[in-house]
């Protein structure tokens, strides 16, 4: 497979994001944020009912999407914004697209712009990541 | 609560966590990579996701002294600009790495009516002998009332 710039990333679904989960990992984390297990201090806040997903899950869902398209151990840099929000019970899709394609220390490697889409509507996060294409499969 | 005296904030940077030594446990891997949606990984290797919490806890730190340090409000005044994170090695469980960080980067912004501390958290993950395996910066956002 050769792969160019504007190439789309085969998209990564999170049907819905679990608030168990994020408990699990605010526990791992030791994150003594309460939104992200907390309804109640979400409703304080304005935000409405649903706790709030931690910021590095929703950049793992990018991550799962890089790892099935180059494989486990290609990601070279990630750099990651979070505009909005990823609430409980979200239909999340992770995707992608190259913008470049490029040697790096001998390697090939994809310049990428990775994102969250929410039902189409909108990009909680948005950001970048450098993946190598060495693993990639013919 | 008034907002801290902004040479309070600047004076964090060069500020270095006391630093150390962490590992991943097979069993907080199994669980982290979970989390993430995702099936477990093969030969050892553990979810690049890992790069958030495990330096934090590494270098000695934690993300609730991370907001004292700033004189957050509270955690619903912290907001996040960017994670930024590098792997020169992929990362491993059950493998211990030695782990620095310091703050690089401290002062105060305004954006419209909006008035926040900015800081900025850098870790570095290497092995025993030496050998670079991963940084993350962790850039926060301390919201302040305007004055």
């Amino acid at each position: 497979m050769t792969i160019e710039t504007g190439f789309e990333i085969p998209p990564w679904d999170m049907p819905s994001v679990s608030p168990d989960r994020m408990k699990t990992m605010a526990a791992i984390l030791r994150d003594p944020y309460p939104v992200h297990w907390d309804p109640r201090v979400v409703e304080q806040i304005g935000l409405g009912k649903r706790t709030i997903n931690q910021g590095p899950l929703g950049l793992s869902y990018m991550i799962n999407m890089l790892h099935d398209w180059t494989g486990i151990g290609s990601i070279k840099r990630l750099r990651m914004t979070f505009p909005l929000p990823v609430f409980q019970d979200d239909h999340i899709i992770a995707r992608g697209q190259v913008t470049e394609v490029r040697v790096e220390d001998g390697k090939t490697v994809a310049d990428c712009d990775i994102w969250l889409d929410r039902d189409g509507e909108d990009k909680p996060l948005v950001g970048t990541a450098t993946v190598s294409l060495d693993e990639l499969s013919a | 609560m008034a907002n801290p005296p902004v040479e309070e904030i600047r004076a964090l940077v060069g500020h270095s966590f006391p630093g150390g030594t962490y590992t991943i446990a097979h069993w907080e891997n199994f669980l982290l990579t979970d989390c993430t949606g995702a099936e477990p990984l093969p030969d050892d290797l553990a979810h690049p996701v890992a790069l958030f919490h495990m330096p934090i806890l590494g270098a000695g730190t934690s993300i609730g002294e991370m907001f004292g340090l700033g004189q957050a409000d509270s955690g619903v005044s912290i907001g996040i600009e960017s994670y930024e994170w590098k792997f020169f090695q992929p990362l491993r469980e059950e493998q211990p790495y030695d782990i620095t960080g310091k703050i690089t980067e401290a002062d105060r912004k305004e954006e419209g009516k909006r008035t926040f501390d900015r800081i900025r958290f850098q870790f570095d993950l290497h092995e025993a002998d030496g050998s670079p395996v991963a940084r993350s910066t962790v850039t926060w956002h301390y919201n302040r009332r305007s004055e």
